[in-house]
């Protein structure tokens, strides 16, 4: 079932571009290359690993591994609008519904043999507990072979050297099971991807910051958490070249995403994934664009292409997730001046203990910098409550009251 | 400077290393979430977060805590590291310490959380604190380990039978003892001791109980009154926090703490990466061992390791043909006083 739907979406991508090769749109571009992902997880022909959203990807895509975090199931299953059956067996089960959707529905999904058997699983204990927890329970129902990353909070010397003998011990695990040693000139290739596909990338943020923005609310959502899946491939560095150029005709042209940008949003952690009116209805009453998405920043350093572990270590603890909560508010109130936003957008997933924890203080810190914040309460992956209405209402008397105040970057 | 004056440092998780604190002159002290403080962590913290961590945030902010030179705050799990946030947020005057602690418990874990409590020790050195020795470290495991051997001896009692006030009773041992030095704390044990061995035992069912925090004794006592006889329990407010440290001589002292820390009976948090849902193990172990014909879990809500493990547990004891109840608490009295049904129901149904 999965195949086939994987198929048909790179088909039909594929002939979409195929009409009108001069003018590629890169949320095409980048939506056949992770369908092309979902294709060859599902494909049967390729060892197969899930993985916590921190892991290194582009190691693994050296190893000849494809490789994907298992949220990516879960954000996948919403968007597609067939979530519900998967988590109700993951509630039958006894998965509660105070925990995290995205893994409520991958352990739905695995329960429910929607998931290919991996042939080994790496979990990262970053970003959150709940993460960690479902790949232990994965690793049981699967029968598989766990190897666990542990992601210091901190990138301080000791921190850096424990995550990076880890990587190394991973690399070794991974060729235990794969039968194939990593051949250090494949790694090469894919640490030279990776940090290309992080210059095009960093370009495409700072492009994007430009006023008014070349980006639509729709163009940026989870792009910079599922980019990290490409990294390491050529495929990562023609969806950040795409970007990146379709952005500079932009901006060069002085047009902007919108026809008319009014108010300029920062979306906090992670979009809804299923099907909603929301980010249309905010662009077409309000003029309000979504420029900018906490994790569509790079927070870490080119990596040595030669001796590629620390970086590796450093990417991996860099990311706004980890470590203490002021770290994460200093980065969103810089990404908040950078965009020059008006306001922020918190959808407080519920059942993540990791973001919504830190609600009040991520409230308080943009406020400090003149950046309110609109906290809802909605389950990001679960649509089966979703208040459509409410949320439409205190989203259309934010945007009101933002409208009313002068810019904080003026 | 002796340990009194140099103050108190608030702790909040079973994986704190407290003979660290100990031997650089602090008195350990638990923060924990048993108060009568207003409900309004909400304010930084969302709802759907564990009350444990909440209560504490909720005493932190009303200002219901002793005299501290610090607080060590373990990452051992999403909500703990908020509470590190929140803490730096509502009590900006306290130094906190976010101690980081792998998942995993093997040497390279082992000795990446070594360096972790020697950036600990610095930090207590710089709080006013003695700077670390080895042998100062030995000494204050040893007197943990004391007093953990005064506990086993307690508990032995318990189960015996010959525990005035029983589990209930032990608790109150438990939480006073989180809040002193060891030392005091064996003392008070000691005299405690003195007091016990008559027989005081009923035809109490006996219960296997196990969980994250159940620190008011009032809960333990609903369980007892509700015919159970506690043979054998888990919990990061109970005895895990008292098991043995073993320190080596020779340079080996954070190691070997930070060793036997790792090694502990694994909260769901911790877990082997060779071993999948090793909790279930235990909890069947636990049971197994003490003779008990059914178990109690009690967690607290939106407890992640907790919630995410359950079910494989629940799985695994009806597999074993143990009689297993479930229950979810807030950190307060009342959320277990609504489950006395079915805490009754099950006991009688295991007469
Ligand atoms: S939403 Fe939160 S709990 Fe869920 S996967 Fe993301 S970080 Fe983890
Ligand atoms: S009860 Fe659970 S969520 Fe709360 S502090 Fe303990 S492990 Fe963390």
């Amino acid at each position: 079932m999965m195949k086939s739907y994987f198929d048909d979406l790179v088909s039909g991508i594929e002939a979409r571009l195929a009409e009108d090769p001069e003018n590629r749109s890169p949320r095409k571009v980048y939506a056949l290359e992770v369908a092309r992902l979902g294709q060859r997880l599902y494909g049967e022909t390729e060892s197969v690993a899930w993985c916590g959203v921190t892991a290194p990807f582009d190691l693994l895509a050296a190893m000849g591994v494809t490789s994907c975090f298992v949220e990516f199931v879960g954000a996948m299953l919403a968007a597609t609008g067939m979530e519900g059956a998967f988590l109700e067996e993951a509630e039958h089960a006894g998965y509660g519904g105070d925990t995290c959707g995205y893994h409520r529905a991958v352990l739905g999904a695995a329960r429910k043999d929607l998931m290919p058997v991996p042939d080994f699983l790496i979990a990262t204990s970053s970003p959150c507990t709940g993460g960690l927890a479902v790949m232990e329970n994965l690793a049981r129902h699967f029968e598989k072979d766990l190897f666990v990353l542990n992601v210091p909070q901190e990138a301080s010397d000791a921190g850096v050297r424990y995550l990076a003998d880890q990587i190394r011990d991973m690399a070794a695990f991974v060729a235990d099971h794969t039968g194939q040693r990593l051949d250090p000139a494949r790694l090469r290739q894919a640490i030279d991807n990776t940090n290309r596909a992080r210059t095009l990338l960093e370009e495409a943020y700072q492009l994007a910051q430009h006023v008014p923005s070349p980006v639509t609310g729709r163009m940026m959502g989870n792009f910079g958490v599922v980019m990290a899946l490409l990294l390491g491939t050529e495929a990562a560095v023609t969806v950040a070249r795409t970007y990146r150029d379709a952005f500079a005709r932009r901006v060069e042209k002085g047009e902007g995403g919108l026809a008319r940008e009014n108010l300029r949003l920062l979306w906090i952690q992670n979009r809804i994934q299923f099907k909603n009116p929301l980010i249309e209805m905010l662009e077409k009453d309000f003029g309000a664009v979504v420029v900018a998405d906490e994790l569509n920043a790079i927070t870490w350093e080119a990596i040595d292409p030669d001796d590629p572990y620390e970086g590796l270590a450093r990417r991996a603890i860099s990311i706004p997730f980890n470590g203490q909560g002021r770290r994460r508010v200093d980065h969103l109130q810089k990404m908040a001046a950078s965009f020059k936003v008006n306001g922020a957008i918190n959808p407080c997933n519920w059942g993540c203990r990791q973001g919504t924890g830190a609600r009040g203080l991520i409230g308080e810190g943009l406020k400090a910098v003149g950046v309110p914040v609109l906290n809802l309460e909605v389950d990001c992956i679960d649509s089966r409550n979703f208040a459509e209405g409410q949320l439409r209402t205190r989203l259309e008397a934010f945007a009101e009251m933002i409208a009313g105040r002068p810019s904080p970057w003026h | 400077m002796s340990s009194s004056t140099r103050g108190r440092i608030g702790f909040s998780c079973a994986y704190t290393p407290l003979p660290a604190i100990a031997a650089a002159g602090f008195v350990p002290h638990r923060i924990l979430p048993l108060s009568a403080s207003p409900d309004q962590a909400g304010r930084y913290l969302h709802d759907n977060l564990c009350p444990h961590v909440k209560r504490l945030v909720d005493r932190a902010m009303d200002d219901d805590l002793p005299p501290m030179a610090g607080m060590v705050v373990v990452n051992s799990c999403d909500a703990m590291r908020r509470l590190a946030d929140a803490w730096r947020h509502v009590r900006p005057k306290e130094p906190v310490f976010l101690l980081d602690l792998p998942a995993t418990g093997d040497a390279a874990a082992v000795a990446f959380f070594a360096t972790e409590i020697e950036r600990l020790a610095q930090a207590l050195d710089e709080w006013g604190g003695r700077a670390l020795e080895t042998g100062a470290l030995k000494h204050a495991a040893d007197r943990y380990n004391q007093l953990g051997a005064l506990f086993a001896t307690l508990r032995q009692q318990m189960v015996q039978g010959r525990l005035p006030g029983g589990r209930s009773r032990l608790q109150v041992l438990y939480n006073r003892a989180t809040e002193m030095g060891p030392a005091a704390a064996a003392d008070m044990l000691a005299a405690e001791l003195d007091a016990t061995g008559q027989d005081c035992g009923g035809d109490g069912v006996p219960i296997y109980l196990f969980g994250n925090v159940l620190a008011d004794p009032e809960a333990f006592a609903l369980i007892e009154a509700g015919g159970a006889r506690v043979v054998g329990d888990d919990f990061c407010t109970g005895s895990r926090l008292f098991s043995p440290v073993e320190i080596s001589g020779g340079g080996e002292g954070f190691k070997g703490l930070a060793r036997s820390l790792l090694k502990r009976p694994p909260c769901a948090r911790t877990f082997m990466a060779d071993k999948p849902g090793a909790l279930v193990d235990h909890v069947l172990a636990g049971a197994a061992a003490s003779a008990a014909r059914g178990v109690i879990g009690h967690t607290l809500k939106f407890c992640d390791p907790y919630l995410a493990r359950l079910p494989i547990v629940r799985d695994a004891l009806r597999d074993a043909g143990i009689p297993l109840l479930l229950l979810e608490g807030d950190c307060s009295l009342g959320s277990i006083g609504q489950q006395r049904t079915r805490i009754e129901a099950f006991i009688e149904m295991l007469r």
